[in-house]
């Protein structure tokens, strides 16, 4: 034990380190702001105290990183120590054969193993707590994820939509996690929890948003890669109060209100969207329409200005894709190309009856989405006609073809020729989605 | 004790420091069967694939240099991070293990040459055409980009449908082989093949590593050929293991590769541990600290290397209990790992500390590898690792335990070793760069990572959207990426150049303890002329105890004679050269690498398939019915 | 303790002893350590296979199943309950014989010394005998396999069919693989025996043989009772 003592001696009086205090403090401080920063810096951090079920993980996590530090900065600074106390020296004798302490190593075996109790114990009752079942009260959301984009769906309200989730504050939201094909990973790293969706299984993440993250918006990712566009497999999750997610969900759950209002974040298509609000009423197909677009207002959309700088894609696409400039789209054309096009095939529009695909997302409410393509591009008519286009230019891997004429189509390996959409059907086809608000 | 007597020497000096025995020329090194020349070769190829997979991980944080930049496709990319995950840990880390358990085993046990010399080179060529099988493909845009563990169901027919997970699948099957018939025979060398005297408490702490990664390989990889063979099956034949529309379960593929993954983390870690064992008594000129702890805890480690594979599987939902079980089975590792960290601090308490290259990254694995070990206690914890598993933390992780932890200490090996592989020394000056250099880059690359990790960032995403928070972090780590390949440009010049002019090293340039140091640097075919008699664990330390081991009395035994004597001339039975494992190599890879026909062409397959076949039966009889020594 | 701490023991030629024997620590034969490395190696590859059989088992979407009847419900045909106990039985049966016969070759080149002047006595020290009639239950084994696996397909249940399936054709096809192997290895000490004789000096060539042989006997009694006696 004698050396036991000579070490905590050592360590007690190492003048040499007083020095290093300060920069060590420095150290530990910048990690911490780095770590716990604000949302505007770092917007996707995984430490908060947002839900009761991150707010328990980051509890353990301090104590982890309590002790993970003690011990780092024992063996390292021990290290360093040893390193210049006993570096060989002219004339310094040989060192005395010393091939073991049996008390230091049964010291060094037993106190990591109380460490580890005192992280074990916490570590059991989160395991426990965190992964207890959903209280009964809890909004169910059944989170499906698909090659690379997610479906969400709200069965207590007969919702489903895509890539954009709302979620009330205050009230346990309990996620149903399947897939569709391979694996994916759930998670929003601001509110807590990553799962995996597996084929064959279901699973469950449940947690409730504090009444403080109203009107927030979070970012999600998929974590388990599952091909091509893994990284293009994203989506958002908005915070708002209970009052605006009963107005959201009773809007959402009906057919859109074709082209009630432009959106802000479409201004080249402003004008046609505009003509088609007065129009569709006497359209062909619109009068199938008629009975949800008339009088119903546009239910709580969540406000672009709220809207974290993060949640906003800034990837532009591919400079490969051409569009004629200064096309004007007109939704009341755009809605017929649209219902006589590939694109029924795939994709559902609530209140349009020839569109009732279920590969695709469902697009009824399209026109109030802030991102297309898994979150990958901002809902812009720039963005929205070049997606039309030629989709698999614009996500590597997309399983939505090309259906613009002469673009390249992966899929057949070749041209696309017959029923091919021009320019300006495509311009048209995008104003007829974003006026679905 | 009190003798003056200068340490045993087992075989008469080289004069020539570039030649081992008698036979030259490429046929001799294709031929060999000699452990040696076969460690060198296992050397040279993992080094190229080393180099390898660092421009595949070059390419990858060029591409993650800044957000949203397209420097490469997205498919590339995937088959770039596939691939430097899949080259790093069974082209380049596992073979540059091997490459010491080839070269250090048997001179550390004083045997003349592993229990089967011909399966040894079997194993080399297996090695080297399966390294070619799996690594060709990507400069057709063909390369595996199922992630270097392959999850099912996105490797089977259904999500994969090109050749890409083919080469994986049948590339794994072929290295396989290799590591399974290497680990027999090491298994068979260590236990049989020791000198008289060289009891199992007595053998190097490089040799104990080596000895408890060998039962992870025989007992490790027959359950990932398993997993292996139902994938090909299923996409060769139509089976359903891995089919999600017969009910099958994604599962069953990660618990078959993880049982086989994690004993694999410490195939990976163990032997750099054992290099850095050799190397830290050395130049603290001081015994190993608790040698039968460090033993046991090594022994510890592997045993609970097969209890803790689920918790890389905390987020696929299995249960509280189960997550309990594990968390509780991978905190345990903790504490072994941890001892080994405090006997080597022990070992250099109260030392004569030189600072040679080696004895460098030696002390650089044991702090680097610390936090790699740190971090790791937080994912044994199944909430937190929740918020990590599948982000750039874990990727700081693992790269603080393989590159930190396995790649410092195989460079402390190569450093160490090099004089006795190639009778000369490596530059120390341009060592010394490369291990300060290294440490930055390593630190600047993988540090950062944690951070991106905690604040959101996937791993293996391609690109990311900008405002996310993550630039710096990864400017930060591609940076650091070209301080490590600044690094490594001047550790090969310096391998490269110390090879044709570094000076002569003698048998023992650093007054080092264990039998391999007391023959020739490189030894002779037959390594020991006489062999040795063990009576103690550091045997030419415990004959001079105390005393100084005179240069002078040393350079008298090496300037007795001018020449190695043959194997022939000493009459010693070695192994002859033959070229049947190589044949028989070449025809198990074109056997499992010509399955890649089936999805190409029939009749090709059948030939392909049925030629290597009949080849690899062919040369199997011819080896198995010829002698192993040429008659004397 | 000794002045030196090693001190040269034997000189290289003499390493070897009067039989050519390497010197070995154990004084075991390096193939006898690395055939039980082997086997090991092989326990693993087993267990994983078995295990994913029994994970799988009853996990099947679509019959024919193992041990109950299955009535397709898109064209109601129905399909009985697949394995056949009985042939299976008699084939463990023959396995089981065919160790017994392993056994009394072992014997019989060991034993090669002992004057034998009765017919049973020079039976049991007929090695070349023995040595046939294991690979051949051996091959009586495998065309039980063959025979079941025909049937199988017959009844509807190939390869693909279901999870059940693939997991029970793979498995036993693989130990069926490695009986080939050793009827492959015996008939080759056979044709050694028949040719020159194997002397007790090369029991080893036998005893490792054997060691193999009844290690698949050991794994294809595990899977007889896991597979088919355990519904």
């Amino acid at each position: 034990m004698a050396s036991f003592s000579r070490f905590c001696r050592i360590f007690a009086g190492a003048q040499m380190f007083r020095g290093l205090v300060p920069v060590a403090r420095t150290a530990v401080l910048l990690l911490a702001v780095a770590a716990t920063a604000g949302a505007q810096q770092y917007p996707n951090t995984s430490f908060n105290y947002t839900t009761e079920m991150n707010e328990a993980v980051t509890h353990l996590w301090d104590q982890l990183l309590f002790w993970a530090t003690i011990v780092f900065v024992i063996v390292e600074i021990g290290i360093l120590y040893i390193v210049f106390k006993f570096k060989a020296r002219p004339n310094s004798p040989d060192p005395k054969h010393v091939h073991g302490n049996t008390a230091l190593e049964i010291a060094w075996t037993a106190i990591p193993a109380v460490i580890l109790a005192f992280i074990a114990v916490p570590t059991v009752k989160t395991i426990f707590m965190t992964q207890a079942k959903a209280p009964a009260n809890a909004l169910q959301v059944e989170v499906i994820g698909h090659q690379w984009w997610w479906e969400f769906r709200y069965p207590q309200y007969g919702i489903t939509t895509a890539t954009e989730l709302y979620l009330p504050v205050g009230r346990p939201v309990n996620f149903k996690l399947n897939t569709k094909d391979v694996l994916h990973s759930f998670w929003i790293p601001r509110l807590g929890g990553k799962r995996d969706l597996i084929s064959n299984r279901t699973n469950y993440l449940w947690m409730t948003p504090r009444d403080s993250m109203a009107m927030k918006s979070l970012n999600g990712s998929c974590n388990e890669y599952c091909g091509s566009s893994h990284a293009n497999m994203k989506f958002r999750a908005f915070t708002v109060t209970p009052e605006q997610f009963a107005s959201w969900a009773a809007h959402q759950r009906g057919p859109a209100v074709y082209g009630a209002v432009t959106p802000q974040s479409v201004p080249a298509a402003t004008p046609a969207a505009a003509g088609a609000a007065a129009t569709t009423r006497s359209g062909q197909i619109g009068a199938a329409l008629a009975d949800a677009a008339a009088p119903a207002p546009v239910g709580f959309i969540f406000p672009r200005e709220k809207l974290d700088p993060s949640s906003l894609p800034s990837a532009t696409p591919p400079s490969s894709i051409g569009f004629t400039a200064g096309l004007a789209g007109d939704a009341e054309r755009g809605q017929k190309v649209y219902s006589r096009s590939s694109c029924i095939g795939c994709h559902k529009v609530s209140g349009n009856p020839m569109s009732a695909g279920v590969i695709g997302p469902n697009l009824t409410h399209f026109g109030s989405r802030y991102s297309l393509g898994g979150s990958l591009y901002e809902n812009t008519t720039e963005n929205l006609v070049r997606w039309i286009k030629n989709a698999p230019a614009m996500k590597p891997g997309s399983l939505m073809p090309a259906i613009g004429n002469g673009e390249y189509n992966p899929a057949i390996k070749a041209k696309v020729t017959m029923g091919g959409l021009s320019d300006q059907q495509i311009a048209d086809v995008a104003a007829y989605l974003q006026a679905l608000k | 004790m009190a003798t003056t007597v200068a340490p045993p020497i087992y075989a008469p000096a080289a004069a020539s420091a570039s030649t081992y025995g008698e036979k030259t020329g490429v046929w001799s090194w294709i031929t060999t069967t000699d452990h040696k020349r076969i460690g060198v070769l296992y050397l040279f190829t993992s080094l190229f694939f080393f180099i390898f997979g660092g421009l595949e991980a070059a390419v990858i944080r060029a591409q993650l240099a800044a957000p949203n930049q397209s420097l490469v496709s997205a498919e590339l990319y995937n088959q770039l991070f596939t691939m430097h995950g899949t080259t790093m840990v069974f082209l380049a880390i596992m073979p540059l293990s091997a490459a010491f358990f080839n070269f250090l085993i048997p001179l550390q046990i004083g045997a003349r040459d592993v229990a089967f010399p011909r399966l040894n080179a079997f194993s080399y060529w297996v090695y080297l055409l399966g390294g070619i099988f799996i690594t060709l493909p990507i400069f057709a845009g063909l390369a595996p980009n199922g992630g270097w563990f392959g999850y099912a169901p996105l490797t089977t027919m259904a999500y994969n449908p090109g050749l890409n997970i083919d080469f994986w699948v049948l590339g794994l099957q072929i290295l396989g082989i290799s590591s399974l018939a290497a680990g027999f025979n090491f298994i068979t060398t260590i236990i049989n093949m020791r000198a008289p005297g060289m009891h199992l408490m007595r053998m190097p702490m490089f040799t104990w590593a080596s000895f408890v990664v060998q039962f992870l390989v025989v007992l490790a990889f027959p359950v990932i050929t398993v997993a292996l063979v139902f994938l090909q099956f299923d996409r060769f034949f139509g089976t359903n293991f891995y089919t999600l529309t017969a009910g099958a379960d994604p599962l069953l593929w990660q618990h078959l590769f993880w049982i086989f993954g994690h004993p694999e983390v410490y195939i990976l870690i163990l032997p750099a541990f054992g290099l850095v064992s050799e190397v830290l008594p050395t130049f603290s000129r001081k015994p190993l600290f608790g040698y039968a702890v460090m033993v046991y805890s090594g022994i510890l480690i592997g045993f609970l290397g097969f209890g803790v594979w689920a918790h890389h599987m905390f987020s696929v939902g299995m249960g509280p209990i189960a997550d309990t079980v594990f968390s509780l089975t991978t905190m345990l590792i903790a504490i072994p790992t941890g001892v080994k960290i405090f006997n080597w601090m022990s070992t250099m308490w109260g030392g004569k500390l030189t600072f040679t290259t080696s004895m460098c990254f030696s002390i650089g694995l044991v702090a680097m590898f610390t936090i790699g070990g740190l971090s790791g206690v937080t994912h044994a914890s199944p909430p937190t690792d929740l918020q990590q598993t599948d982000t750039y933390y874990v990727v700081a992780h693992f790269h603080y335990v393989l590159f930190g932890g396995s790649i410092m200490g195989i460079f402390a090996g190569i450093y160490h070793y090099f004089p006795k592989m190639f009778g000369r020394l490596m530059n120390e000056t341009l060592g010394k760069w490369h291990f300060w250099i290294n440490m930055i880059g390593m630190n600047l690359t993988f540090g950062p990572m944690h951070l991106s990790g905690l604040l959101g960032m996937p791993r293996r995403i391609y690109t990311y959207d900008a405002n996310q928070g993550w630039d710096l972090f990864n400017m930060m780590s591609s940076i650091g990426t070209a301080i490590i390949i600044v690094a490594t440009l001047i550790f090969l010049y310096n391998f490269f150049t110390s090879l044709k002019s570094g000076p002569r090293a003698g048998r023992d340039p650093w007054g080092a303890s264990t039998l391999e140091w007391s023959i020739p640097s490189p030894p002779p075919e037959y390594n020991f002329a006489v062999l040795p008699n063990v009576t103690s664990r550091y045997p030419l330390w415990d004959v001079t105890d105390g005393h100084d081991l005179s240069r002078e009395h040393h350079e008298g035994h090496e300037n007795r004679d001018d020449r190695v004597p043959t194997s022939r001339e000493l009459g010693i039975p070695m192994p002859a050269n033959t070229f049947k494992p190589v044949m028989a190599a070449l025809g198990l890879c074109t056997m499992l690498g010509g399955m890649t026909l089936k999805h190409v062409n029939d009749v090709a397959f059948y030939v392909v398939v049925g030629g290597g076949a009949t080849m690899l039966v062919v040369s199997l009889y011819a080896w198995l019915t010829s002698p192993l020594e040429e008659s004397h | 303790m000794s002045a030196t701490a090693v001190e040269p023991t034997m000189a290289g030629g003499e390493s070897h002893d009067a039989h050519g024997h390497h010197y070995t620590s154990t004084g075991l034969d390096n193939r006898k350590i690395a055939i039980w490395a082997f086997i090991g190696s092989e326990c693993m590859l087993f267990v994983s296979l078995i295990s994913t059989y029994l994970i799988y088992k009853g996990k099947s979407r679509v019959g024919p199943y193992p041990h109950e009847a299955w009535t397709d419900p898109a064209t109601g045909e129905t399909f009985k309950a697949i394995l056949n106990i009985p042939v299976t039985s008699f084939s463990t049966f023959v396995l089981l014989m065919s160790s017994l016969a392993m056994v009394l070759a072992h014997n019989a080149v060991v034993n090669r010394h002992v004057k034998r002047t009765t017919f049973l006595a020079r039976l049991e020290g007929n090695s070349f005998f023995w040595l046939m009639s294991t690979a051949v239950l051996g091959i009586v084994f495998l065309m039980c396999q063959a025979y079941e696996f025909t049937s199988f397909v017959h009844e509807g249940l190939g390869l693909t069919t279901n999870l059940f399936s693939s997991s029970f054709f793979v498995l036993t096809g693989f130990h069926g693989a490695h009986v080939t192997a050793g009827v492959l290895w015996l008939f080759t000490l056979a044709s050694i025996d028949k040719t020159r004789g194997l002397t007790p000096a090369e029991e080893l060539k036998i005893d490792l043989c054997a060691l193999y042989w009844h290690f698949v006997d050991v794994v294809w009694i595990a899977i007889f009772v896991l597979l088919y006696l355990i519904k």
